[in-house]
């Protein structure tokens, strides 16, 4: 017997390439969304990616909609970015329109946009260290992470969905007896975030699953057109609210944060992710700040009453953008309008996740199927809900299965099983 | 980055093809107010892949998405780049648009230059069902493979709904 016969040959052994599916369900993602990995041995060697699972033809749906319900449902794109999406919504219909917004609005919707993104990176380093099995942190983080909730709630009305934007400005006041709310969430999250640095940043489990990993290198990042923390962990210094300023950013000097800001070079690893995501959450807490004080009085909206806002909005003709940096990066909406028409001619939604696609290949390349859950987290992607399966049978036929149709597969599997 | 320096570099570069241009200034800040600005050209299809070409070469754009706007008997593109990213009130917005006559729906990729254009690119293959000539993965990417209506093209609504209906009727069917 030699080597040969017992298929001992080390050489081919090492190079053989095996196909390791991931998604669309699987206990590491959060949201549905389809890796196939190829990998030599443990290292991961090609990733093929397949979005499209919680496609739900919103835009379809917003062009066939008038513009105050297309705000309503542009704010339904996402849980987590309930605002950002709003926010940018209505810049690009006022760009497109003609529509000044008064200055106290544009206080208010920053304040909110911030809020917003303190509870998302929260959310974030919490997934984050359950990922890397660090559940009593995900605990802690969260915990802290339901006061920022329970001051969105307090303000809005809402957890999530908080209806807060409309063309021409706010629907909601932030009057001054609730301004000692968002005070005292300041004065906490100031409090906590030595705290927090320190148990991320400082815990060696931490550092040595997170250091290395997951790498996106900065002339990838640039060509590969990410966006928002990921970029800027790779130290592309790349924010909407510093690049080109609007709504109350513009009264601030703004900086994109990258890892220098923590007196580190800039690898873009999943460690820089934690450290831009954790020192925006100080920023943010800044930005809230500096606007209760210079709240500026006056009117919440330049149009009050909702007929005269459709009438002028139907007589609306032209294009806007609108550009928000969201938590995640930058969301981008275009709008073009024509006279006489309710629904927008065109609505085109740009999400961060769509940017940092792309960005996920070099980022796995290279690493273990270990540390996929971590890396598929580190640019906090979103998804959204599922609608449909893919099924694909033994011959490699994909097909569209509806929910119903899983369901009772799934029933007829019990009755199977039990006899 | 001040808009008349990118056109101007543009006049010089593309000469007739570029058909059209506009820049829109906006004002923002409610304390001082500083001027922002939107600017975008038309340029002739067959210059398309060249412009995109100079605007890298120069400029380090980023692009956000390709947004496609159907218009009857043309597919208008419009790539929205921006430039001058990363200092404080450095960066506008720069959409170069093209038009793409519905019979001849082919737009080059501009994939060879900016790597990061694909996940739109093949977003505007399925959704308008426009050809993108030389993209290095052309797969659709949202849409199940096997389907092969446009969504977003008018010229196409009827075939669009019927889908539509169907999957509707298919999901809510009662068992």
């Amino acid at each position: 017997m030699n080597n040969q016969s017992i298929n001992l040959s080390i050489g081919n052994g090492a190079t053989a390439c095996y196909t390791v599916p991931v998604g669309p369900v699987h206990p590491a993602l959060k949201e549905p969304i389809r890796f196939e990995f190829k990998l030599s041995g443990e290292r991961i060697v090609g990733v093929d990616i397949k979005p499209g699972f919680a496609h739900r033809g919103i835009e379809y749906m917003g062009m066939r909609r008038n513009l105050i319900q297309t705000l309503y449902l542009s704010e339904r794109i996402c849980g987590i970015c309930s605002i950002s999406h709003p926010l940018a919504f209505t810049q690009a219909v006022e760009n497109a329109a003609g529509i000044e917004v008064p200055p106290r609005a544009q206080y208010i919707r920053t304040i909110i946009g911030e809020l917003e993104r303190i509870h998302s990176h929260l959310l974030w380093a919490g997934v984050g260290a359950h990922e890397l099995g660090f559940d009593s942190l995900l605990h802690v983080t969260w915990n802290v992470r339901e006061k920022c909730m329970d001051l969105l709630e307090q303000l809005t009305g809402n957890r999530v969905d908080y209806a807060i934007p409309i063309f021409g400005g706010v629907r909601r006041d932030i009057p001054t007896e609730k301004a000692h709310l968002a005070y005292e969430a300041i004065d906490y999250y100031r409090n906590l975030l030595e705290k927090m640095l320190d148990l991320y940043l400082h815990d060696k489990s931490v550092e040595m699953r997170t250091q290395n990993v997951g790498v996106l290198p900065y002339a990838d990042a640039v060509a590969l057109c990410a966006a928002g923390p990921t970029t800027r962990a790779s130290g592309v210094k790349k924010d909407v609210r510093q690049d080109m300023p609007y709504l109350a950013y513009a009264d601030m000097d703004i900086h994109a944060i990258t890892p220098e800001d923590y007196g580190k070079a800039a690898v873009g690893d999943v460690f820089d992710n934690i450290v831009v995501r954790l020192l925006e959450v100080a920023q943010s807490i800044d930005i809230i700040e500096f606007c209760l004080e210079n709240m500026p009085e006056g009117e919440l909206t330049s149009i009050p009453k909702v007929p005269a806002l459709l009438a002028t909005l139907q007589k609306a003709e032209g294009e806007g953008i609108g550009r928000h940096e969201a938590p995640r990066g930058e969301v981008f909406h275009y709008v073009r309008l024509e006279a006489g028409r309710e629904p927008p001619a065109v609505w085109k939604v740009k999400a961060p996740t769509y940017s940092n696609l792309m960005g996920w290949v070099p980022k796995f390349m290279g690493d273990e199927i270990a540390d996929i859950p971590i890396i598929a987290a580190s640019i906090d992607p979103c998804m959204c809900c599922m609608d449909r399966v893919h099924l694909v049978d033994g011959e490699g036929n994909e097909t569209v299965r509806a929910k119903q149709e899983l369901i009772t597969l799934s029933r007829e599997k019990t009755r199977r099983i039990c006899g | 980055m001040i808009p008349e320096t990118i056109l101007s570099s543009f006049r010089d570069a593309l000469g007739q093809a570029l058909l059209d241009e506009k820049t829109i200034e906006r004002s923002v800040g409610t304390r001082t107010p500083q001027a922002v600005y939107d600017v975008w050209i038309t340029v002739d299809r067959d210059a398309f892949h060249q412009a995109v070409e100079h605007l890298c070469t120069n400029f380090a754009p980023h692009l956000s998405v390709i947004s496609g706007d159907d218009l009857e008997d043309t597919l208008a593109l419009n790539y929205h780049f921006s430039v001058g990213w990363g200092e404080p009130y450095g960066e506008i917005t720069f959409t170069v648009r093209t038009n793409v006559p519905k019979t001849d729906l082919r737009i080059p990729t501009i994939t060879d230059i900016l790597p990061g254009a694909q996940t739109s690119e093949r977003e505007k293959q399925e959704f308008y069902g426009i050809a993108v000539e030389g993209i290095p993965d052309g797969r659709n990417l949202f849409l199940p493979e096997d389907m092969t209506i446009h969504p977003w093209r008018l010229d196409l609504q009827e075939e669009t709904s019927k889908s539509v209906k169907r999957l509707v009727k298919w999901e809510t069917r009662d068992e």
